[in-house]
């Protein structure tokens, strides 16, 4: 019973964790903003969900789950450098919507290109 | 020694994968690290990481209940300025010249919400991370203070006392 609730509890918290990423996705104004929402809380999302249904399910298939984290963990770093690298690169950052940009004097050559205005 | 511990971890998630843990999966696993090791050669390794017990169990808890708020912080921005909201690229010093280390605090960088490393200039010693949320300049050098303070934890569990000094310097300044 107790474990019931726990269990729905975390799986409630998850779930709301993932659907704030989703609303940032759609909310946020540039690449890089979108992918700490799209990445991030999804993280803590899903480390609840799979918490949640640990609980839920046998021992053993509760350990795959923990493999599913430590993917998580070790893999979406890596993609989100590459895509944030790329979107800068690319010019997707647009300036009005950085307070400070520390990168762009260093990177006269290929700095991310400047719409006029 | 290091491939030991390679066909050991390789093994172990083998287990993971299988959900079972049987005489099979264990010496399929085994074997399987083997053969991974053996076809890609892990990379060189530069010695051994000074590795602090204590301070790398700090760090996993700072880790763990930083994602928790800066999740909510990153929800924040997205609920009340949404398509407003701003960010700032910065500038910060890399304070170890361990490849190994670098990887760590990258990962930590990527792994809090709101951070993402962007460039890593290895020659000039400096960071480029773009963070989600700052407003003004005085956010700007919150952001700093916090980013300086991930790899300040870092250091304590895996740099040398040397770059653990400069980091901790860098972040009273």
């Amino acid at each position: 019973m107790i474990l019931d609730i726990v269990s729905a509890a975390l799986l409630l918290a998850g779930a709301s964790q993932c659907l704030l990423g989703a609303l940032g996705l759609v909310r946020l104004p540039s690449v890089l903003s979108r992918m700490q929402a799209a990445t991030k809380p999804q993280t803590l999302g899903l480390f609840l969900i799979l918490a949640g249904a640990a609980l839920r399910v046998p021992l053993e298939s509760a350990v795959t789950l923990l493999l599913v984290a430590v993917f998580q963990v070790i893999t979406a770093p890596v993609i989100a450098q590459l895509v944030g690298r790329s979107a800068y690169n690319g010019g997707s950052v647009q300036p009005r919507l950085l307070v400070v940009d520390e990168l762009a004097p260093r990177m006269p050559s290929e700095g991310p290109e400047r719409p006029p205005g | 020694m290091n491939r030991a511990l390679s066909v050991a971890w390789l093994a172990f998630v083998w287990v993971l994968l299988w959900g079972s843990f049987t005489l099979l999966t264990v010496v399929g696993g085994v074997l399987v690290g083997y053969v991974v090791t053996a076809v890609w050669r892990p990379g060189e390794m530069q010695g051994r990481l000074p590795v602090r017990p204590l301070a790398l169990l700090r760090l996993v808890g700072f880790l763990a209940r930083d994602i928790v708020v800066s999740s909510a912080a990153v929800s924040w921005q997205t609920l009340r300025f949404g398509p407003r909201t701003r960010g700032a690229v910065l500038e910060l010093p890399l304070l170890s010249s361990s490849d190994r280390v670098v990887a760590i605090v990258a990962g930590a960088y990527s792994l809090s919400p709101g951070t993402l490393v962007l460039q890593i200039d290895l020659r000039e010693s400096r960071w480029y991370i773009y963070v989600v949320g700052p407003r003004d300049p005085a956010d700007v050098e919150t952001a700093r203070r916090a980013a300086l303070g991930v790899q300040r934890r870092v250091l304590a569990a895996f740099g040398t006392p040397e770059e653990h000094r400069t980091a901790r310097e860098l972040e009273a300044r």
